[in-house]
């Protein structure tokens, strides 16, 4: 028996031994990664993963088995282990789904050059190449950390509605870390980029020129950085640091499964409650969007790990709470349609709210208009450290590339400007959106087990009016 | 599984590898996830899988084999591959076996328990006791069985089963407690221990008022301090060092901590992440990490190790050297006396979000979530919402003064990524800083 046809064999043994609802992903992924540390290939990391993951509701409970044995017997077990868990789940408030289309659809992203086509050889030699340049500069930079990694993902899902929806992603990932001496000063940096297609992303990153720019502001900083003013002024944002606010203070608290409180126990609640559409978070110039449609962006999809259509979703716009993001489960709590937003890690672990790629909604500022306006404030490119609440409500960025703006010029750069401010604060401070787009790849954590699923995280330059700066 | 373990590393070394290693894994796991006091989704595993490990004249390769019909075939393939890689100089073999293990027997009633629901009732139920309106978490039966081969002699078997439960529960939405129970036998489970504690605390947040920055005496309830051991450990990893990852770089020796601070890392001791050998199949083993606050050793496998001038440490990961179980020695204070050694400070219950502006100097945030408390002289005077502590870890451990007698085991969702046995820790002097509005 074909892997594929397992999927419909899953679905029909779980309808047949009593399950209302079935699905079934099968999951084929290929993996190629290595880290180049300080200038030596650890190892190279290769794998290719496959199997099924089999979900089904038994009398409104939930029940989720997987296996990579892919033999009928197996997965009928597999199959009757998902009833198994079901039946013994003791649940009194029955779980339903929201009605959806089916759909029988065949999905890829386009492979400009094909992963599978590009030699080991060439992979390595293309981060060498920005090893070498970075080292030619001559900083002291005593510890440095390149990967690169692809993945080609075939998926085939099939439910018990008569969705049967095939795809193929094929996708890349580069992220590094630097660390920059001087005297005996420290500079570190992260930066992560993503893209969905094919070979022809590495070239779309201009690696090389990136962080070479990078080594170069934190060598810059590290010798002309001063401390950053404390205190009540404009701040100017850059795209990462839009793309990470977009992410953490937008995203995250209009996941419905965490607004309803299903994953309480571990990435948390909302401050944003079921109630809260229609409520004023940011100033009307604030659109947040996640677009899994979005081309090219590392967390592109067309229909989502429960067959639903994807689409995109503002969640705030005009400032205002405008639409959470829904898997089938919680769209039917609270009486509306899925808008796609369901994903799976891999074929072993259920699928699950997820954010795609997520951005602030560009406008027309450019930055030197951005700047021109602010008599004194700091703009902040980039950042290093983050972090926030589980209700999503404190959040804090530490600057790693930032600049004194005085008089509507950039002056010297300041060192580890300090953002924390509540979500609200943040974003009812934007008086000024650019139209600057660029994105972050990221891995976006939640669940349990832990489901690090890639996203993309963009946005504008941004100004924020008189928010308080250490 | 032995059988495909030893074909693994056999065919690898016929088509020309000096060095490989076949971790065959056998997955049984079973989870029951709640929210809103209710099963949410019950998930079992039933996977097998071997992560393997080859080196062709230096060029390293690591990889999971998924597929264990074509074992074969998919070994010559990793090997074609391992060719067109390139030499990593500083690689240095595996440790040399055969080593023998201490026989570890997984507890028959762990392994025959086929439904948690029980646990989680007790956990659940545990914490309305307490006053929780709302819990949520997950129940863990955890069950692997491997079979590791090496090619140069190792050779080993374990068979792993322990139960694991993470409990939040709620009075509102900003009152809220954790709990945690972790055993390797059934009768050593408490579920609804830790549904009590994180009902107790939650039921103790009565109107949280926003926090004020400032520098604080803090007491570290065991979840917390935990998720500051497991960084400690986690960047003691000698691979963490060289890639400019920790702030241990250069400080074997040196003082990292306070007399007070006692870790040993160790694989061997019960816990529920003890294994018998790690990924080279040497033998796991107990070892001081900070004795009395100063730093003894990285952790190593054998690569690393050569490049320190040491011996591996036991704790191999296919690539990266890594902590498998800490555990911190408790102190002689009473819990009872370590709070009440504060005279005006906070009692902080559990974090997340622990980042690093700079692994190099150590510098990082780390969000509080959960009970947040001022206490004066042992006593909650009120509640505390929305506060950070943003500080440096090794000026945290050098400010621990006082721990309590008693450990517990900690593991959850990341934060602490492994067990840590630890007490509760008073840290004189945290910063603590709070988001403007």
């Amino acid at each position: 028996m074909l892997d594929t046809d397992l999927v419909d064999f899953a679905v029909d043994h779980a309808r047949t031994k009593g399950a209302t609802y079935a699905e079934a992903r099968y999951e084929h992924q290929d993996q190629e990664s290595f880290i180049l540390k300080n200038g030596v290939l650890d190892a190279l990391y290769v794998s290719e993963d496959r199997g099924i993951g089999v979900r089904v509701l038994v009398k409104g409970a939930l029940g989720f088995a997987a296996t990579n044995l892919l033999t009928k017997p197996e997965v009928r077990a597999t199959v009757d282990a998902a009833l198994k868990a079901a039946r013994t789940s003791k649940r009194k408030t029955p779980i339903t789904f929201a009605q959806e289309q089916a759909y029988v659809r065949n999905w890829s992203v386009p492979e400009g050059k094909r992963l599978a086509s590009v030699p080991t050889e060439a992979r390595i030699e293309e981060i060498r190449d920005v090893d070498r340049a970075v080292m030619a500069l001559g900083y002291k930079i005593p510890a440095r950390y390149f990967f690169l990694g692809s993945s080609r993902i075939e998926k085939d899902f099939a439910n018990s509605d008569g969705s049967r929806i095939r795809s193929y992603s094929p996708r890349l990932r580069f992220f590094y870390y630097l660390t920059v001496v001087h005297g005996s000063s420290v500079e570190q940096t992260h930066r992560n980029y993503g893209w969905s297609g094919g070979w022809e992303g590495i070239a779309s990153w201009d690696l090389t020129n990136r962080v070479l720019e990078e080594a170069q502001s934190m060598q810059r900083s590290l010798v002309e950085g001063k401390k950053s003013p404390e205190g009540k002024m404009d701040l100017v944002v850059g795209p990462q640091v839009s793309g990470i606010a977009a992410h953490e203070s937008c995203g995250h608290p209009t996941e419905a499964d965490r607004v309803l409180g299903r994953e309480a126990s571990q990435a948390g609640k909302s401050f944003i409650t079921p109630d809260m559409i229609g409520v004023k978070i940011g100033s009307d110039l604030v659109n947040v969007v996640d677009d899994p449609t979005l081309e090219h962006a590392i967390a592109h999809y067309l229909y989502d790990d429960e067959g639903v259509k994807a689409r995109r979703r503002y969640l705030y716009k005009g400032g205002l709470v405008n639409e959470f993001l829904h898997n089938r489960e919680t769209a039917a709590a609270m009486g509306t349609r899925s808008n796609g937003a369901s994903r799976a890690v891999n074929y072993n672990v259920e699928a699950i709210v997820r954010m795609a790629n997520t951005f602030v909604e560009p406008r027309d500022h450019a930055l030197e208009e951005l700047l021109e306006d602010v008599r004194y404030g700091v703009y902040m490119k980039s950042f290093m450290e983050w972090n926030i609440d589980d209700k999503r409500f404190n959040a804090k960025y530490a600057g790693r590339e930032a600049y004194l703006i005085e008089n509507g010029e950039l002056k010297h750069p300041v060192r580890n400007t300090v953002i924390e401010l509540t979500t609200p604060a943040f974003w009812s401070a934007v008086d000024a959106v650019g139209k600057d787009l660029d994105f972050e790849g990221g891995y976006c954590g939640k669940s349990d087990p832990g489901q690090a699923l890639d996203a993309s995280l963009g946005g504008p330059s941004m100004r924020l009016r008189n928010v308080y700066l250490r | 599984m032995e059988d495909i373990a030893s074909q693994i590393v056999k065919r690898a070394v016929a088509l020309g590898c000096q060095d490989a290693v076949a971790d065959v894994v056998r997955n049984r796991s079973y989870q029951i996830r709640f929210a809103r006091n209710e099963p949410v989704i019950s998930n079992r595993w039933r996977e097998a899988t071997a992560s393997v490990f080859l080196v062709v004249d230096k060029r390293v390769l690591a990889s999971d084999i998924k597929d264990l019909s074509k074992v074969d075939e998919t070994v010559e393939r990793l090997v074609k591959i391992a060719k067109r890689s390139q030499e990593n100089p500083d690689y240095a073999g595996i440790a040399r076996g055969p080593f023998t293990y201490p026989r570890i027997r997984p507890d028959p009633r762990i392994l025959a328990l086929e439904d948690g629901s029980d646990h989680v009732a007790a956990a659940v139920n545990g914490a309305l006791e307490m006053g929780a309106t709302e819990t949520a978490g997950s129940f863990w039966k955890y069950e692997e069985e491997h079979a590791l081969e090496t090619s140069n002699g190792a050779h080993g078997t374990d068979r792993r089963a322990s139960l694991y439960l993470s409990i939040r529960a709620l009075v509102s939405p900003e009152a809220s407690g954790h709990g945690i129970a972790a055993a390797t036998r059934l009768s050593r489970f408490e579920a609804g221990k830790a549904g009590r504690k994180a009902g107790r605390v939650a039921a103790l947040v009565k109107s949280p008022k926003a926090g004020t920055a400032g520098t604080y005496d803090v007491v570290f309830d065991p979840l917390i301090f935990g998720s500051l051991t497991d960084q400690v450990a986690g960047r003691l990893s000698a691979w963490a060092v060289l890639a400019g990852l920790s702030p241990f770089g250069k400080k074997v020796g040196k003082r990292v901590a306070s007399d007070a601070v006692t870790i040993h890392e160790d694989g061997s001791a019960d816990s529920i992440a003890r294994r018998r050998f790690d990924d080279e199949g040497v033998p796991t083993r107990r070892k001081p990490l900070v004795q009395k606050g100063i730093l003894k050793t990285y952790l190593h496998n054998t690569t690393t190790a050569k490049r320190f001038g040491t011996r591996t440490t036991g704790n191999a990961g296919l690539v990266t050297p890594t902590h498998h179980a800490v555990f911190v020695k408790p102190g002689d204070w009473s819990k009872d006396e370590v709070f009440q050694e504060v005279r005006d400070g906070l009692w902080l219950t559990n974090t997340w979000y622990t980042r690093y502006q700079s692994y190099v100097t150590g510098d990082l945030s780390t969000i509080p979530r959960d009970g947040i408390f001022r206490i004066r002289k042992g006593e909650v005077v009120e509640a505390w919402k929305d506060v950070r502590v943003t500080d440096n870890l090794i000026r945290l451990m050098k400010n621990v003064v006082a721990l309590s007698d008693r450990t517990e085991q900690m593991m959850w969702w990341g934060e602490v990524s492994v067990p840590n046995f630890v007490p509760y820790a008073l840290i004189k002097g945290v910063r603590i800083t709070r988001s403007a509005e």
